[in-house]
C-alpha cells in the first residue's frame, strides 16, 4: 500500500540500488498513478504568517527551497527558524493555539490543503534536536515507519532496515546489534539511527532541527557527511546554530530574525557578500 | 486513508466513553448518596441529626409514620474527630520525625531499606492493624484502665496513628528530599551545624509538603472503618478520657447497614453525607496547601537567616527525637508483623488452607482464597481497561491544562478520597440490588472497581506523563497516527508503571474489607458458586474469625496469609516500577552528555 502510492523515479531507485548494493524497494515496480499529486519537487512558501495565540512568530515569509539541495536556516534563538521548519511537516498542528496562514507547497501538494497529514509526514521526514529513538530494538525503530504504512512481511522489512542503515552509513556498526535496545547506543549513534529511521519510509524531504547540537564533534562530522550523501536523493532542510556547519554543507542559507526572513540566497553569497547589514552583523559576530 | 480516519475516530470515541463512564460513576455516587439521604434528613431534621446526641434507631421506622427511634450522630462526629486528632498527634509526630530521619539523618542504605519497608506498610490491610490492636493493645492497656477494658480512644488513636504513618512519612520525605541542596549548603556556609541546617532550613522549606502529608493522613484516619470497629468499642457515646467505648461515623455505617430499616438506612446515608462533607473539606485544604506551596517557591526565594547559637540546643534535640522516633517506628512495625507471624505460622496447616469448608466445620480458608481470586479477576477486568482508557483520554487526547480536564482530574481526586465504607453503602444499595438482591462476588467486584478507578487512572496518567514527548513527536513525524503512536510507542514505554499500578490495585482488592462485607459476603462460606455466588474474602474472613474468640489461631493464620500476599504484591510492584527507570536510562545518558558539551 505504501509503496504502491509512491511514484519513485527509476533514476532515483537505480542510483539508490547502485549505492547500497541492494535491489530497489519492494513495490516500486507496481507503482500506480492513482494519486496525481507528488511531493517530489521544490518547496514553495508564499506569505506565511504564524501565530501562537496573539504572538506572531513568523511574519509574511516567502521562500523557494530547491529540491535535492541542503538548505540551512540560521538566526539567533527565538527567531522562528525551528517554528518555520515544523510548518513543512505540520508538527505545529500539535501545538495548541498555533495558527498558520499563507501558501505552503511541496512538489505539487498544497500541504495545508485537504491532505492526509500522516501521508505528508511520510514524505517529509524529521530529525529532532535531541535524539529520540523509541525504547525498542534498533530493528523495530527502523521498521516503525514502514510498519505504520502497512508493510508487515519480514523479508521486506529486513531489506528496508538494511537499506536505511546503509544509507545512514551505520550498517557495519549495527548489523550485529539489530535486536539490542536503541537506548544503549551512544548519542551520536542514536541520532544517526533517527536519521535512518526517517529514511526508512523513503521521504522526499528531510527536516533537521539542530541535529548535531547535542553531539560531540566526531558524531557531528559523520552526520554532516551523511547529509551531503543524502542530498542526492532527498531535499534536506536544516536548522542550525552552528555557522561553520551552515557554511560547510549547505547550498542555500536563510537568515531569520525575530520572525522575519531577512536574507536568503546561495550560501557562498550569504556568507561572503551578505546584502543585508543585519545578516552581516550576525555572521561576523559569530565568526568573531 | 479514510479507513485510517475511521479507526482514529473510533478509538478516540472509545477512550472518551471510558472517561465519561468514570465521570458518571463519580457523579452517580454523590447524587445517589445525597438524594437518598434527603428524606431521612428532612424527617429527622438536619439540626437534630447533626447535633442530637442520642442514637437510638428503630428498625421499624418508615418515612410515612411518626418516628419511634432517635437519630442524632453528634457522638459519632465527636468520636471521628477525636480519634482523628489522636491519630494525627501520634502518627503525625512519629511520621514527621521519621521522615526527617530518613531524609537527612541516615546513610543511603538505611534510607533505601527503611524507606521501602515503610512504603510496604501502606499496603497492610486495615483489618490486620485492627486485629493487632484487638489482640495486643487492648489487653495491654486494660491494665491501665479504671474499667478494666482497654478499648477506646487511646488504642484507636494509636492504631490509626500507625496506619497513617506511611502516608505521612512518604509525602513529607519526598518534600524534604526535593529541597534544593543550595539552601542546605547556604545554611552550612553560614556556620550552621548539620542539625541546625536541617531543622531551620530544610524543614521550613518543605513545610507545604509536610502539612499536605498530615492532611492526607487525616483523610485516611477519618475514613478508616474496619480497624476502628475492632478496637473502639462502638457504643454510641461520647468518648470520655483515654478509655471507654465510642463510635465513629464510619463504624456507624458498617455496623448497622446490614439490617437497617427504612429511616435507619436513610440516617446511615446521611451519616455518609456528613462524612463526605468532612472529606471534601480535607480535600479542599489539601488542594490549598499544595497550591500555596507552589506559589511560595516562585514568589520568594529567601536565604535562611544566620543561625544563632541559641538554636543549637533545639536542633540537637530535634536530631535525637528523629532518631528515637525512627527507632520506635522500626521496633513497632517489626513487633506488629513479627507478633502476628510468630503466632500465625504454626497454624497454617494444609488442612486449614486446602480443606473444603462446610457450615459448622472448623474454619478453613480455601473458599475464601477462591473468592478473593474471583473478586480480583472481576474487579481488575472492569477497572483496569476502563481506568487505562480514561487515563489515555485525559493524557493523550485532551488539551493539556484545559478546564474540562482539570475538573475531571479533581473529580477523580475526590473519588480517591471517599472512605471505602461509602462505596460499600453505595454498592449494597445499587449493585447488589441489580444483581438479584443478594450479595455476590460480581456485586462486590463492581463496588470495588469504582474504588480502584481513581488509583488506576492516576497512576496510569503518571506513567503516561513520564513518557517523554519526544517519543510521541518522533512517531508523529514518521507519519504514524495517534492510535498507532499510543499503542506502539507510548503504552509500551509506560507499561512497567501501569503494571505496578495494577499490582498495587490487586493488593488493594485483597486488603479491602468494609466495601465488601455487605456486597459480596460477610461470613466464611463453602466454595462460591461462580461470580454470582457470594463468599468472604480473606480480609473479611479475618474480621469474622477475630470476632469469634473461639478461632483465634485461625485468625492469626489468616492474617499471616493476608500479609504474605499483600506484602508480596507490593514488593513485586516496586520491582516492576524500578524497571521503568532502567528503561529510560539510555535517554538519561544523552542528557548528561549534552550538559558536558555545553
Amino acid at each position: 500500500m505504501l509503496f504502491a502510492k509512491r511514484k519513485k523515479t527509476s533514476e532515483g531507485a537505480a542510483s539508490q540500488a547502485a549505492r547500497t548494493g541492494t535491489s530497489a524497494p519492494v513495490g516500486a515496480e507496481t507503482a500506480q498513478a492513482e494519486e496525481q499529486t507528488s511531493y517530489e519537487g521544490d518547496i514553495c512558501v508564499k506569505g506565511a504568517d504564524l501565530y501562537y495565540g496573539d504572538f506572531q512568530a513568523l511574519k509574511n515569509i516567502s521562500i523557494d527551497i530547491p529540491e535535492k539541495n541542503i538548505t540551512a536556516f540560521i538566526g539567533p534563538s527565538g527567531c522562528g527558524k525551528s517554528t518555520f521548519l515544523k510548518c513543512f511537516n505540520r508538527m505545529n498542528d500539535l501545538v495548541q493555539g498555533c495558527k498558520i496562514t499563507g501558501e505552503f507547497r511541496i512538489g505539487d501538494v498544497d500541504i495545508y490543503g485537504n491532505i492526509d497529514v500522516n501521508e505528508l509526514r511520510r514524505n517529509v521526514g524529521m530529525v529532532f534536536q535531541k535524539p529520540n529513538p523509541f525504547p525498542m530494538s534498533v530493528y523495530d525503530n527502523i521498521a516503525y515507519g514502514p510498519r505504520t504504512f502497512g508493510i508487515k512481511k519480514r523479508a521486506a522489512l529486513d531489506e528496508i532496515v538494511e537499506r536505511s542503515l546503509r544509507q545512514a552509513a551505520m550498517w557495519e556498526e549495527l548489523k550485529d546489534r539489530l535486536t539490542k535496545s536503541a537506548l544503549g547506543l551512544s548519542g551520536g549513534q542514536q541520532q544517526r539511527l533517527c536519521i535512518a529511521r526517517a529514511l526508512a519510509v523513503s521521504p522526499k524531504v528531510l527536516l533537521m532541527d539542530e541535529p548535531t547540537s547535542a553531539l560531540d564533534p566526531i558524531s557531528t562530522g559523520k552526520i554532516e557527511d551523511l547529509c551531503l550523501e543524502l542530498k542526492q536523493d532527498v531535499t534536506v532542510v536544516m536548522v542550525t546554530h552552528n555557522m561553520q556547519q551552515a557554511a560547510r554543507i549547505s547550498d542555500k542559507t536563510a537568515f531569520f530574525l525575530l520572525g522575519d526572513l531577512i536574507e536568503y540566497g546561495d550560501t557562498d553569497e550569504i556568507f561572503d557578500r551578505p546584502k543585508n547589514k543585519k545578516t552581516e552583523e550576525y555572521i561576523t559576530g559569530r565568526f568573531g | 486513508m479514510t479507513k485510517e480516519r475511521v479507526k482514529e475516530g473510533a478509538n478516540k470515541a472509545l477512550f472518551a466513553t471510558a472517561a465519561i463512564i468514570c465521570i458518571v460513576a463519580v457523579i452517580a455516587i454523590f447524587v445517589f448518596i445525597i438524594i437518598k439521604s434527603i428524606p431521612a434528613l428532612s424527617k429527622i431534621g438536619f439540626f437534630n441529626f447533626v447535633f442530637g446526641d442520642v442514637w437510638h434507631p428503630d428498625g421499624d421506622d418508615v418515612y410515612a409514620e411518626a418516628l419511634a427511634g432517635q437519630y442524632g450522630i453528634l457522638t459519632m462526629i465527636v468520636g471521628s474527630i477525636f480519634s482523628t486528632v489522636g491519630a494525627l498527634l501520634i502518627g503525625g509526630i512519629l511520621g514527621f520525625f521519621t521522615a526527617v530521619f530518613l531524609a537527612r539523618f541516615c546513610g543511603p542504605k538505611v534510607k533505601k531499606v527503611f524507606g521501602s519497608v515503610i512504603n510496604l506498610l501502606a499496603g497492610i490491610p486495615s483489618v490486620v492493624y485492627g486485629f493487632f490492636g484487638m489482640v495486643v493493645l487492648i489487653p495491654f492497656f486494660a491494665n491501665f484502665s479504671s474499667t478494666g477494658d482497654g478499648a477506646g480512644l487511646l488504642v484507636t488513636s494509636l492504631v490509626l496513628g500507625i496506619m497513617i504513618l506511611p502516608t505521612v512519612v512518604a509525602l513529607s520525605r519526598t518534600g524534604m528530599d526535593a529541597v534544593p541542596q543550595e539552601l542546605y549548603e547556604g545554611a552550612r556556609a553560614l556556620g550552621a551545624t548539620h542539625e541546625q541546617a536541617v531543622f531551620r532550613t530544610v524543614v521550613p522549606a518543605a513545610k507545604s509538603s509536610i502539612v499536605a502529608s498530615l492532611i492526607l493522613g487525616v483523610g485516611r484516619a477519618i475514613g478508616e472503618t474496619m480497624a476502628v470497629i475492632m478496637i473502639a468499642g462502638n457504643s454510641a457515646e461520647f468518648p470520655t478520657g483515654l478509655f471507654g467505648s465510642f463510635r465513629t461515623m464510619t463504624a456507624n455505617i458498617v455496623l448497622e447497614m446490614g439490617y437497617a430499616g427504612e429511616v435507619q438506612m436513610g440516617a446511615l446515608l446521611s451519616t455518609a453525607v456528613i462524612l463526605l462533607i468532612f472529606v471534601a473539606v480535607i480535600n479542599l485544604l489539601f488542594g490549598l496547601v499544595v497550591a500555596g506551596g507552589k506559589k511560595d517557591k516562585h514568589g520568594k526565594k529567601r536565604m535562611p537567616g544566620i543561625p544563632l547559637p541559641k538554636w543549637l540546643k533545639p536542633a540537637a534535640i530535634g536530631k535525637a527525637i528523629s532518631w528515637v522516633c525512627a527507632v520506635l517506628v522500626a521496633v513497632f512495625l517489626a513487633f506488629i508483623i513479627g507478633y502476628i507471624v510468630i503466632r500465625g505460622v504454626p497454624h497454617i496447616t494444609p488442612d486449614f488452607l486446602f480443606r473444603e469448608y462446610h457450615y459448622g466445620d472448623d474454619p478453613a480458608i480455601l473458599s475464601c482464597i477462591v473468592s478473593t481470586l474471583l473478586l480480583v479477576v472481576v474487579s481488575i477486568v472492569i477497572a483496569v481497561p476502563l481506568g487505562i482508557a480514561t487515563a489515555i483520554f485525559l493524557n493523550e487526547y485532551t488539551k493539556r491544562g484545559s478546564k474540562f480536564v482539570r475538573i475531571i482530574r479533581s473529580a477523580i481526586d475526590i473519588l480517591s478520597g471517599i472512605p471505602s465504607i461509602v462505596y460499600g453503602l453505595f454498592g449494597m444499595l445499587t449493585f447488589v440490588v441489580w444483581f438479584g438482591g443478594a450479595s455476590s462476588i460480581l456485586a462486590g467486584g463492581f463496588t470495588i472497581s469504582i474504588m480502584l478507578l481513581p488509583v488506576v487512572i492516576r497512576s496510569t496518567e503518571e506513567s503516561l506523563k513520564s513518557v517523554p514527548d519526544m517519543f510521541r513527536e518522533g512517531s508523529f513525524a514518521l507519519g504514524a497516527g495517534k492510535v498507532r503512536t499510543i499503542f506502539k510507542v507510548v503504552l509500551p514505554a509506560a507499561l512497567p508503571g501501569i503494571m505496578s499500578a495494577v499490582i498495587l490495585a490487586i493488593g488493594r482488592v485483597v486488603s479491602e474489607t468494609a466495601p465488601l462485607m455487605y456486597t459480596m459476603g460477610s461470613v466464611i462460606q463453602p466454595m462460591p458458586d461462580g461470580v454470582m455466588g457470594s463468599g468472604a474474602t480473606l480480609a473479611v474472613a479475618l474480621y469474622r474469625l477475630a470476632g469469634e474468640y473461639k478461632y483465634m489461631d485461625q485468625a492469626y493464620a489468616t492474617a499471616v496469609v493476608l500479609l504474605v500476599i499483600v506484602l508480596g504484591l507490593n514488593l513485586l510492584a516496586g520491582l516492576i516500577g524500578k524497571r521503568l527507570g532502567k528503561k529510560f536510562q539510555g535517554e538519561k545518558n544523552v542528557v548528561r552528555k549534552k550538559k558536558e558539551n555545553k
